[in-house]
């Protein structure tokens, strides 16, 4: 399981690189990864948006897609969104609430 | 203040706050400065609004509505700041003849499609990105410094919202035909944004009392250099390229050129001059009088009910 874990990591990092269409934080430091998982050459993503009524959830889930089939070996990605536990700032990383705060928004 | 003071103090990191600390020179070319970029702002909106209709999908039409909504916010930045200044905004906004905006030729222009507003948003919007993103660094009007940390995350959304519609389209043979097309017209006008080539207009008030940071032909190389990447990863050719030797990006045709208006068509077999694209600039694009009139129609049919009950 360990090493699961330390392989799914290069797949955290890689959305680091995902940008929140609208503020310029990336999808793991605005909080809306919950989960990924690696099955053979497919990649599990369970996400959230901040509002049920986003606009730019096709947006966000092709561009985590579309940086995910750019690892090695991925050959799928298949994302499940799900709406519970819905998102909050709490769920913000301290990266993404420095970010939040240089444009003057509160992350509280 | 002296000219030569307030340049050299401004040049070394003094923030101009309020109007003690200018001179005439520099508050007409700070007022100068804010009006352009409030028309550009605001005037973006009408020709978004030609084709806000076709918009695919409901996620792409609140999208659309709010980058509108920015753009309209980042004009009452500056007209704000212009009010501050002492200008009378009421009169400029509903009250100024079409041909005395300061807004961009290009959006002088209707859209054709929905692919056009894709490209509109990535071209134009990297290019008020580009202006912006140089006030915000370097400007030395505190206020307007400020106020731009909004402005330029802002504008990097309606870019990435251009970069996603023309990627998308270009995976379907009919809209990668509509994208280059629409490149085709918007690519140079993008790069007129950035005015008068260096060369004959090295220096400004603008310059020297640091309103701005770059020259033109910086801010120029400056969009090219994540404009043209961008297209080549996607597959549109546009008349640009990278020099290895030079460092630079070099535009392949004529520029400035002719511009066929009717057709929406750069004549590159007709180079032109600065001083016609000014002159074109000036005579403004075929939609202008009907945009500028569409934001005024509101306040002037209040000001004849208010006549006509008085």
């Amino acid at each position: 399981m360990a090493v699961n874990v330390q392989s799914e990591q290069k797949y955290w990092d890689a959305l680091k690189e995902v940008m929140d269409p609208e503020f310029p934080i990336s999808v793991v430091d605005m909080g809306l990864i919950y989960d990924i998982k690696e099955q053979a050459d497919t990649i599990q993503v369970t996400m959230t948006f901040t509002a049920v009524g986003c606009a730019c959830t096709e947006w966000i889930k092709g561009d985590i897609e579309k940086r995910l089939l750019e690892e090695r070996n991925v050959h799928a990605v298949d994302i499940h969104v799900v709406w519970d536990p819905p998102w909050t700032v709490d769920r913000m990383t301290e990266e993404g609430r420095q970010k939040m705060r240089t444009w003057g928004v509160s992350s509280r | 203040m002296e000219a030569n003071l307030l340049k050299e103090k401004v040049n070394t990191g003094f923030i101009v706050e309020g109007s003690e600390d200018m001179n005439e020179e520099y508050l007409k070319a700070l007022k100068q400065t804010l009006l352009i970029v409030g028309d550009t702002e605001l005037l973006s909106v009408p020709p978004l609004l030609t084709v806000y209709d076709q918009a695919p999908t409901l996620n792409h039409k609140i999208t659309a509505l709010a980058i509108m909504q920015d753009e309209i916010g980042h004009a009452h930045i500056a007209y704000r700041l212009l009010k501050e200044l002492g200008e009378d905004v009421d009169e400029l906004l509903y009250n100024r003849e079409p041909n005395r905006w300061k807004n961009p030729y290009a959006f002088d222009f209707e859209l054709s499609n929905w692919v056009e507003l894709g490209v509109f948003n990535a071209y134009f919007d990297r290019a008020g990105y580009t202006l912006l993103g140089d006030a915000f660094e370097h400007t030395s009007y505190g206020p307007w410094k400020r106020a731009l940390v909004k402005v330029d995350k802002e504008e990097l959304f309606h870019l990435r919202n251009g970069e996603i519609i023309m990627r998308t389209a270009m995976k379907d043979p009919e809209l990668a035909e509509q994208v280059q097309k629409a490149s085709d017209w918007m690519f140079l006008m993008a790069l007129e944004f950035f005015g008068v080539a260096d060369d004959l207009k090295s220096r400004s008030a603008q310059l020297d009392y640091k309103l701005k940071g770059k020259t033109n032909d910086e801010l120029r190389q400056k969009w090219l250099s994540t404009a043209v990447p961008f297209c080549e990863s996607i597959g549109v050719s546009v008349p640009a390229h990278y020099d290895e030797n030079t460092k630079r990006y070099v535009i392949d045709v004529p520029f400035p050129c002719k511009f066929d208006v009717a057709n929406k068509k750069w004549l590159y077999d007709e180079p032109d001059t600065w001083e016609n694209v000014i002159k074109r600039f000036k005579d403004r694009g075929p939609r202008n009088a009907e945009f500028v009139q569409r934001l005024q129609k509101g306040a002037k049919e209040m000001e004849n009910l208010r006549k006509e009950v008085s």
